[in-house]
């Protein structure tokens, strides 16, 4: 029998071609459309022109109103928008699989709850606002609360020198819980903070600086590496952990490295944009029926689609009732809940 | 040569212990089976060869190193292991879980090249699993998915394969596919190979040696017909086999027999009936289980050794007068087959074929007659086809005829029985 087994890998080129391809597309749509319209060609060349040495290809047909919106208002959303939407998909995919639970997401052990717990001390106390500005304290005690709330969450479940997932998973939930109690705490108390707080866990762009993308690209980008590399032994780890040592994987090892990169790449994600819900939960889900679940392909895949959705979401947030801008973590909702209906009802299951 | 030593190895869960001193090994191309109930550490004892689980004390040693200063991949490029049936509930294809079998010979962010195709196709040609390659584990049947298991393994390039029951939830055609091909990959492959098997007829059909485990220790271990002993299984397992050897086969073969057919000896007889039985050349053997299960004091004579009901007598021990084998009835053992007679209720007869040798023993239904018992004849076929003594025997079985109750078959016999046992006490 025939079989053309490397002939998987030019696919798998030619998947992720095609998505990077759709991301940037989605990237100068959703910097063209706004309040102020630019035509999309303008909006591209606007952005091309930023980038060193191609601004002497392209000449400067437009005005410095139009620059400065690009530039300074939306492109920093847009390019948050795909930060935050690789690292929760990327995330939302490691988690899944270490899980070996299709319900698991970015936010499985608390990380959530713990930046929003931070966010909100930082605006209800005002905390370092006059030292740091509050440009950056509440994305580092959004930080500070997310990664803290991790190892709170690792040391209850450790056992030994070993991780087990359920007690990770049910140490996570009971973490979770309470740090959403003592945020709900804050929220009675906060007066005229509270409707800041609350924008803020409901996840989205609205104080999106250049300053974050410098911050949380390259963590992302690095995060993005290491759980690449070991793609080859999430496909292993699905077959269970006993199998998994069996076939050489050094399980405890990347079940540690794995949940600690992870977590960082969401609490980075949180910190710079609130709890963005669902993007982290489906976008693996829906990866996996279009590529399959070897995750050599499924992990990047995921990142270029969930960045590309998460854009196109923000957009709409932006502009479906205009001049109010919505969060975003509410359309993500809104249209991924519908949609994961509609698979969950089509495929009829669901695997990790 | 021995490439895998296990040195006086103590397994723990918590503080139950579940492994004590077991130390043994295994040479290449050897087939050793693992045997033992429930419970007795079988699966402990791979898990703790295969690295996944550390011994408090003791050493495994993977090619005379100790397999717990390995690294993990290194484990796992010399040693595979196909676990008990799992459950594969997502959508690799069989070649994609073959290949994986690839992983601890890769670097990280390396694919699959040529050379790793090559050695999966390999792998799954040997198990007859290569025209499923592009097929969905999930949609194959349980004994294509272990077919791809040790697929899997021998993609690793083992020099020890450990197998957890292989042949469980298999049927017959599936079984023995797999035993054939473990056999082959020990021969052709030289493979070390160490199975837990539940099947002791297919172990013995298949191993070079087996290991019997018993509460975590060793309690047997060498060839298999050596350890395959009836009263091993009995201290083992706790149930009563008949062991025989297969006269095609020559292995051994093992026959439960259910503890509820067979009470144990010192079990009283649930009937007050002393019944003597007379029969021979396997003709007493449904007779004799028949009555013993229904709780009859049984006695029986004369029977040759060797003779098939004389080992069913001597299996459900109930007292039997014997002679050497393929002998005429000498008058002593006659002698002492009337005395068993005057001590029994009833005589049957059963329906066994007369020669010169045995002829005796129809005088002692006669006598039987005399003396006033009862005496149930089985004839079943017509004594003229059962005479090999030129008609002597047919004329001594018309006289008995008259003095006897005559039935058909051994159930006949058994309501016969319950009719003159309220006679005989009522």
């Amino acid at each position: 029998m025939e079989v053309n087994y490397l002939k998987k890998f030019a696919k798998w080129s030619l998947i992720l071609v095609s998505l990077s391809a759709i991301l940037l597309f989605s990237m100068s749509v959703a910097t063209a459309i706004g309040p102020m319209a630019i035509p999309f060609d303008k909006a591209l060349k606007i952005i091309l022109h930023q980038i060193p040495f191609m601004d002497n290809f392209i000449p400067v047909q437009w005005e410095g109103l139009e620059e400065s919106v690009i530039v300074q208002l939306r492109l920093p959303r847009v390019l948050s928008a795909v930060v935050v939407g690789v690292a929760l998909s990327i995330a939302g995919v490691a988690f899944q699989c270490l899980f070996r639970n299709p319900m698991a997401d970015p936010y499985v052990l608390g990380v959530a709850s713990g930046a929003g717990f931070g966010a909100a001390l930082a605006m209800v106390l005002r905390l370092g606002f006059s030292f740091f500005g509050a440009v950056y304290a509440i994305p580092l005690m959004a930080s500070i609360g997310a990664i803290s709330t991790v190892f709170l969450v690792y040391g209850i479940a450790k056992t030994g020198t070993e991780l087990p997932i359920l007690r990770l998973l049910l140490a996570g939930i009971a973490v979770s819980s309470f740090f959403s109690a003592l945020i709900s705490v804050m929220m009675t108390f906060a007066g005229e903070d509270l409707h800041a707080v609350y924008m803020w866990l409901l996840g989205g762009f609205s104080l999106s600086k250049w300053e974050y993308i410098y911050i949380a690209t390259p963590t992302v980008i690095i995060g993005f590496i290491i759980l690449y590399a070991f793609a080859r032994d999430f496909n292993i780890i699905l077959l269970g952990e006993e199998q998994a040592k069996q076939l050489g994987v050094e399980v405890e090892k990347v079940k540690k490295t794995v949940l600690m990169v992870a977590s960082i790449v969401t609490a980075v994600a949180v910190s710079i944009s609130g709890i963005i819900g669902f993007i982290g939960l489906i976008v693996p889900h829906i990866m996996r029926i279009l590529v399959g679940p070897d995750h050599r392909i499924l992990l990047p895949s995921s990142a270029l689609t969930g960045a590309s959705i998460l854009v196109l979401c923000d957009t709409v947030a932006r502009n479906i009732i205009r001049p109010l801008t919505l969060p975003t973590g509410i359309i993500t909702t809104m249209l991924g809940c519908p949609f994961f209906i509609y698979l969950l009802k089509k495929t009829g299951k669901i695997r990790i | 040569m021995v490439i895998l030593k296990v040195c006086g190895v103590d397994c723990y869960y918590g503080s139950v212990k579940v492994l004590e001193d077991v130390s043994f090994s295994v040479d290449s191309g050897e087939l050793v089976g693992l045997l033992g109930p429930n419970g007795s550490g079988k699966t402990t004892l791979l898990r703790a060869i295969s690295r996944t689980l550390k011994p408090k004390v003791g050493t495994v040693l993977l090619n005379e190193a100790d397999i717990f200063n390995m690294k993990s991949s290194d484990v796992a490029k010399n040693l595979a292991v196909v676990p008990q049936s799992s459950s594969l509930e997502f959508d690799f294809t069989a070649l994609d879980l073959v290949l994986m079998g690839r992983h601890p010979h890769m670097r990280r962010f390396e694919r699959e090249d040529q050379t790793d195709l090559e050695i999966a196709k390999e792998a799954m040609l040997l198990t007859n699993t290569w025209h499923l390659a592009e097929k969905p584990i999930n949609e194959l049947s349980g004994g294509e998915r272990q077919l791809v298991m040790i697929a899997r393994a021998l993609a690793q390039k083992p020099k020890v394969l450990l197998l957890d029951e292989p042949t469980s939830h298999l049927d017959i055609n599936n079984q023995i596919g797999i035993m054939d091909l473990l056999k082959k990959i020990c021969l052709e492959k030289g493979i070390a190979t160490l199975a837990v098997f539940h099947d002791f007829n297919l172990a013995s059909r298949y191993c070079d040696s087996a290991i019997l485990l018993h509460k975590g220790k060793i309690f047997a271990m060498g060839r298999v017909d050596e350890i395959l002993t009836e009263e091993n299984i009995r201290k083992v397992f706790n149930v009563e086999v008949m062991v025989r050897r297969h006269s095609i086969t020559n292995s051994l073969y093992v026959v439960p027999l259910s503890s509820l057919q067979t009470p144990l000896q010192e079990t009283p007889s649930s009937r007050n009936l002393k019944i003597h039985v007379i029969c021979g050349g396997g003709t007493g053997i449904p007779l004799i289980k028949l009555l013993y299960r229904n709780g009859y004091y049984l006695t029986a004579g004369v029977l040759n050794l060797l003779d098939s009901d004389y080992e069913e007598c001597q299996m459900l021990k109930i007292p039997t007068v014997s002679e050497a084998p393929f002998s005429p009835i000498t008058n002593e053992n006659h002698e002492r087959n009337l005395n068993m007679i005057d001590q029994a209720d009833v005589v049957i007869l059963s329906n066994v074929c007369f020669g010169n040798g045995n002829l005796k023993n129809l005088d002692a239904a006669l006598y039987a007659v005399e003396k006033g018992k009862k005496v149930v004849v089985v004839d079943e076929t017509p004594i003229q086809q059962r005479d090999f003594t030129k008609g002597k025997a047919e004329k001594l079985y018309g006289k008995l005829k008259n003095g006897a109750i005559i039935v058909r078959n051994s159930y006949e016999t058994l309501s016969v029985l319950k009719i003159l046992e309220n006679e005989l006490r009522p």
